[in-house]
């Protein structure tokens, strides 16, 4: 007998037994893999160096004898015709329909080609999302978003429409437009990145005298783009500010929408996995993690993007399996915590690995403080030195000394390290529209 | 539901696709029905991620 359809936008693959979806996973990465031998030069020239055929996965652990890929070979390719993806390309250039490339955070952005039929598959990915956030045909979903060449927000608003919502496109208003809109609309649901959410809180507060948590319709909130909305002092900010529920999701352009949080609120996301393969890696062994609690680097294979196939994409996103399951009976696997990191990004301060999301979590965990911070590694001879800006709420500063005190306590546990912190003027730190640039390192630049 | 529905949803979702296939070959090239034939088997395949890879396995 099937679960309830009301809650599941697909009843069947989000309740197969996790036996059912590893032979899922399967059949559908021979599949995706023999396209790609077949399609695209560059996928088999990776597998006749390394000695595979499709053929050779008969068992679901031959999967890990397919080489990885990583974000830097996505941009050699692209050195290579058809300009301008590369031979990574598995379809005619005529077929495909829409251009995006990432934001070049880690470097030269990565352009990706999308066929109207992979177009249609981003939707899909997000239709999993929204249903399982308690999107429906009723709400009215604002999206205060620049459209353009990012695929930000680009499928969860194709999404939204297909479930039937009636979208409202932010666009190019400006943050109080926008603002303005959704109180007169009074749209009950938005998307927007963790910084944002903040930012448009602040804004309507100090710019309009609004509080969106009174003044506001707005029921439900989805996260992309930051970690935030898995940091739970951050969520909790967000949720206090908006009088709403906060869900996070996870995508990244070059694989697509993997992972989503549902309503109720686990501490955790699900991986999707009737659409995607993720598989967890030991950073230093190589070894792929089964067990919870273990974090391990992420190694996803989209099974069903056809353009510009991802097949075991070494994506350097830092996870852990949960140990605990989900009320939703939703089977497929959860995170927990969502992306707690990236191998890439966790830095060597000191001689201690530090995520610059332990960081965020205490500075909002502190109600004292704003929604801004900065953190400035620099290199004193052979010292490095960690310093942190902070803003004091108005009306709070004649606290500082015991802020300051809990503050340095509170990240000494987290962390193991020790900051100077120095206290702005509230409102004198960078806002950010988009995503937050607050880690800062200059020790590679001499600072 | 049970695993008869969801063999008897794939069958006609391949009826569908076999529909949308003559219709193209039919086409005579008139770009107004080759292109919506296009969108239309674009979201045959995902009715076939939901419903077809998985008849096996219910």
């Amino acid at each position: 007998m099937l679960k309830d359809c009301g809650l599941y936008w697909n009843p069947i693959l989000e309740t197969l037994p996790q036996e059912k979806l590893r032979a899922l996973q399967l059949k559908k990465f021979r599949r995706i893999l023999e396209w790609a031998y077949n399609n695209s030069p560059f996928y088999r020239r990776l597998y006749q160096d390394a000695g595979i055929e499709p053929g050779d996965i008969k068992r679901f652990q031959d999967i890990q004898r397919v080489p990885k890929i990583e974000k830097g070979m996505m941009r050699e390719v692209q050195q290579r015709a058809p300009f301008p993806y590369g031979d990574m390309l598995s379809v005619p250039l005529e077929q495909v329909t829409a251009f995006r490339q990432t934001s070049g955070t880690t470097g030269t952005p990565v352009y990706q080609a999308e066929t109207w039929t992979d177009w249609e598959w981003w939707s899909e990915s997000w239709c999993y999302i929204l249903y399982a956030q308690g999107y429906r045909d009723t709400d009215r979903v604002f999206i205060p978003f620049g459209y353009n060449i990012f695929v930000a927000f680009w499928a969860g608003h194709y999404a939204a429409e297909k479930l039937g919502c009636e979208v409202v496109p932010g666009g190019v208003l400006d943050t109080q437009a926008r603002i303005l809109k959704m109180q007169e609309l009074r749209c009950n649901a938005f998307m927007a990145t963790p910084t944002y959410v903040l930012g448009m809180a602040d804004a309507a507060r100090n710019k309009l005298g609004i509080d969106p948590a009174k003044d506001l319709n707005i029921q439900k909130i989805t996260c992309a783009g930051e970690p935030g909305a898995s940091i739970p002092t951050t969520k909790k900010r967000m949720e206090s500010a908006w009088g709403a529920k906060v869900y996070d999701h996870i995508g990244a352009t070059e694989i697509g929408a993997w992972s989503y949080e549902c309503t109720e609120q686990p501490g955790g996301l699900h991986v999707n996995e009737a659409l995607f393969l993720v598989e967890i890696e030991d950073i230093e062994t190589g070894e792929i993690i089964t067990d919870p609690g273990k974090e391990g680097k992420m190694i996803i294979t989209a099974l069903d993007r056809i353009a510009k196939p991802c097949i075991r994409f070494d994506s350097k996103d830092v996870i852990r399996w949960a140990d605990y399951e989900c009320d939703c009976s939703r089977t497929f696997r959860l995170i927990d915590g969502g992306v707690v990191g990236r191998a890439d990004d966790i830095k060597k301060v000191k001689g201690v690995l530090l995520a610059p999301t332990a960081i965020e979590e205490v500075v909002r965990s502190l109600s004292e403080l704003g929604d801004e911070y900065e953190v400035v590694v620099s290199k004193r001879g052979d010292v490095d030195n960690i310093l942190l800006k902070i803003e004091i709420l108005p009306g709070k500063e004649g606290e500082q000394e015991s802020i300051l005190f809990r503050l340095k306590d509170q990240l000494r546990v987290k962390t193991n390290l020790g900051y100077k912190i120095e206290v702005h003027p509230f409102g004198s730190l960078p806002r950010y529209e988009v995503k937050g640039k607050r880690f800062k390192d200059l020790r590679k630049t001499g600072g | 539901m049970d695993a008869n529905n969801v063999a008897e949803m794939d069958k006609l979702i391949q009826r569908m696709r076999q529909c949308a296939e003559e219709l193209k070959e039919k086409d005579s090239g008139i770009q107004a029905v080759e292109r919506n034939v296009d969108r239309i088997l674009a979201n045959i395949k995902m009715l076939e991620l939901n419903i077809s890879d998985v008849k096996e396995l219910v």
